[in-house]
């Protein structure tokens, strides 16, 4: 069952958050989740369409070409992904969701970018959560998004109504509410990191939290201030890891849709930093993505860029 | 020589100022000054006082707004006839070639029967502009209709936007400095250190020759106290140069091999070449030093790493090579832009493999061996320095003294620029 809500309001929702953080803090008045069930709901909102303004000012942040109106009208995977931001965070800060907002760490994203979005395309966001299991140092869940055409009826949704698919993984940590059930393969196999050989570096600025937050809403603390970002465990404020897909992707995706690409986080940037990154043509259909640390050979995030 | 049915585009001569390093010598004069003064030994040395030319074409990679019209500026400023129209180039370093030939072609076509191409550069006053928030918001305060509009733009002012931005060094599209990409293709050619140290020592101890035996005398004239360029070190030695800590391609580890010395310098100078037809060098008592036969741009696919990014002059030269019916045996001397040492051999490698040539280049074969003898015989960018726009002209002028007297022998050039762009020439000595 879908249920339909008005685009929620990012600011209000990491307010809450943050309300919600504190009073955890105070004894008596823990409010740990009762559930370890997820909702079994998913919300719907309208979007009226992404402005020629915010596009313009998601293409600046990157140097990406201009949404002339002729050559570009497309957007580009990770402002289609801003669209339905506000929605992903209203259904995770809602009473029944068995994980604290606060503090959610992103893990991955996978999106098939099934068809163009243009510019002002008004277009339903219907959100759901599931996969809810444990991870090593916590517990992991899958939010899924489908960015649907305007006329589209999310209560019987038909497949060609669906313009854009995405997961969005996240990890909360120390919090365990689901029983491990086998020890995860991905601890014994963990290699060193070889980096590949780069073909670009970069240099991002203390700023570039509040550059990727003006973009799109996401004033997440740990992004913006460094403040918070050590109060929630890390060196100083992170990059949004969509910062880091939307750069990567930048200039790649086909403007007639039909990709498929996923990310895959590792450690986070603390900013300023300098990512070495490396595009690698794996053949003519599949581009592969590395970033990293290049003075500690430490993995920020790999990812994966298929056409058609 | 040229199978068009065109007339000949002479090189009549050059001149340049001595290059040097950046925030040295010319710390104080900016690129009008030096292409001024460039301009003015030419004309006084070819005797060009109030003749109106065909037109002059020059530029700077590193530009002020302000000098939107530096060459017509600086012709303006020499006692040229004031009616000789100019305009500006820019090719990132291969501007001084894409000048030259461009005029080269002109004057092949009758469009001009003289013309004076060239290009000047400098670090030391390079513009540092504003950022790109500061100007929005200037420019928002700008269009303002009414005071109150006017301050709440202004009021948008923060510490961090007066910031002031140097022009940057690295490829946009990267964020790579060249220097780093050149790492990498010299790491995949397995360039090692010791080649590079050596090309570089041959370049210093060429220049320092040719200075000693006066092959300048009518090429070079002083400016600003400087006679020679200051970057030269003719008394360098591979140890000197072999104790030198890598300066690109740091994350290599071992395998880096760049270091200050076998990469060029930043440098300030300017320098200009005098073309014409052959009618008009007779009618006008000047000497021929060469013929400019043609010349080939080239670019290549860089950015996600299919290819180096200064390796666009091996594809243009393929080009130019088959049209010419041409291989690099057939050359007498050889000028390589030495932006690194790496890049010189590098293109060398590249065209002397069988391999590349055939999977890259489409040829059937290689494009010949490359005598070392041949090549940068008066010292290259690694020792006069690479004021940006000013490399061609100086190649240029001093491959056609070079071949001089030698009729019919043949000049090869190669410059490589940023954006994965790059210019190859051909010019025959008479």
């Amino acid at each position: 069952m879908a249920t339909r809500i008005e685009m929620p309001q990012l600011s209000a929702l990491y307010g809450q958050a943050a309300l919600g953080a504190a009073r955890a803090k105070l004894p008596g008045l823990r409010s740990t989740p009762a559930t370890s069930e997820l909702p079994q709901e998913s919300l719907v909102v309208r979007h009226p369409g992404v402005s020629l303004e915010q596009a313009e000012r998601y293409r600046r942040l990157f140097s990406g070409e201009p949404f002339d109106g002729a050559h570009r009208t497309a957007l580009p995977s990770v402002l289609v992904h801003i669209i339905g931001f506000p929605v992903q965070m209203a259904l995770m800060s809602r009473e029944d969701f068995p994980l604290p907002l606060m503090g959610l760490v992103h893990l991955a994203n996978r999106v098939e970018h099934l068809r163009p979005i243009t510019l002002a395309q008004p277009v339903q966001v219907l959100v759901s959560a599931e996969n809810l299991r444990a991870h090593r140092r916590g517990t992991q869940v899958d939010i899924r998004v489908m960015v649907l055409e305007d006329s589209a009826d999310p209560e019987s949704l038909e497949e060609h109504a669906v313009l854009w698919r995405g997961v969005s993984t996240y990890l909360s940590r120390g919090i365990h509410v689901v029983e491990e059930t086998a020890p995860q393969a991905a601890d014994s196999t963990r290699q060193e990191f070889v980096p590949p050989v780069k073909t670009a570096s970069w240099r991002l600025s203390a700023g570039t939290g509040r550059s990727y937050a003006a973009v799109s809403g996401d004033y997440n603390p740990i992004h913006v201030s460094n403040l918070a970002a050590k109060a929630l465990g890390m060196p100083a404020a992170i990059v949004h890891g969509m910062y880091s897909a939307g750069r990567m992707l930048e200039g790649r995706e086909p403007e007639g849709a039909g990709h498929r690409w996923s990310i895959d986080f590792a450690a986070p940037v603390a900013l300023p930093a300098t990512v070495a990154f490396a595009a690698e043509h794996v053949d003519a259909q599949q581009l592969r993505f590395t970033g990293w640390n290049p003075r500690k050979s430490r993995l920020h995030f790999s990812g994966e860029l298929r056409l058609g | 020589m040229s199978a068009q049915n065109v007339r000949d585009a002479v090189i009549i001569g050059g001149n340049r100022i001595p290059f040097a390093r950046a925030h040295s010598a010319y710390a104080t004069a900016g690129n009008q000054d030096m292409l001024t003064s460039t301009l003015n030994g030419l004309v006084a040395r070819f005797g060009l006082q109030g003749q109106q030319l065909g037109t002059v074409a020059a530029g700077a990679v590193m530009k002020h707004s302000k000098n939107f019209n530096l060459t017509r500026e600086s012709v303006l400023g020499t006692p040229l006839d004031p009616k000789t129209p100019a305009f500006d180039v820019q090719m990132a370093c291969a501007t001084g070639m894409e000048a030259i030939g461009s005029l080269a072609n002109k004057i092949k076509l009758g469009q001009i029967d003289s013309a004076i191409g060239g290009g000047v550069d400098s670090i030391s006053d390079a513009p540092i502009v504003v950022t790109d928030e500061l100007r929005g918001i200037l420019m928002e305060a700008n269009r303002a209709k009414t005071l109150s509009q006017r301050l709440k733009a202004l009021s948008k002012i923060r510490p961090g936007h007066l910031a002031p931005q140097a022009p940057g060094v690295n490829e946009p599209r990267t964020g790579l400095s060249m220097g780093e990409h050149m790492a990498i293709t010299a790491h995949a050619w397995g360039i090692t250190r010791a080649e590079q140290d050596e090309l570089a020592l041959a370049s210093h101890k060429n220049l320092a020759a040719a200075y000693d035996r006066g092959f300048f005398d009518d090429l070079v004239t002083p400016f600003k106290g400087l006679s020679r360029d200051n970057n030269m070190r003719a008394d360098s030695t591979l140890e000197k140069l072999g104790k030198l800590s890598p300066a690109f391609g740091r994350d290599l580890g071992e395998d880096a091999t760049m270091t200050a010395a076998n990469s060029t310098a930043l440098t300030d100078g300017a320098s200009a070449v005098l073309l014409g037809s052959e009618e008009w060098a007779d009618a006008h008592d000047l000497p021929k030093l060469a013929n400019f036969i043609d010349y080939e741009e080239g670019a290549v696919d860089f950015v996600d790493g299919a290819e180096g990014l200064l390796m666009a002059p091996a594809y243009a030269a393929a080009r130019m090579l088959k049209r010419n019916n041409l291989s690099f045996e057939d050359f007498e001397y050889l000028e390589i832009h030495e932006a690194f040492a790496s890049t010189v051999l590098a293109q060398i490698k590249a065209w002397e493999s069988e391999e590349f040539c055939k999977n890259k280049l489409g040829l059937d074969a290689s494009l010949g061996t490359i005598d070392r003898s041949r090549l940068n015989v008066n010292g290259s960018s690694l020792a006069a320095g690479h004021p940006f726009a000013a490399t061609g002209g100086r190649i240029v002028a001093s491959l056609a003294k070079e071949l001089h007297g030698k009729p019919g022998k043949l000049g090869f050039i190669s410059v490589c620029a940023a954006g994965g762009q790059g210019i190859t020439a051909i010019i025959e000595g008479r």
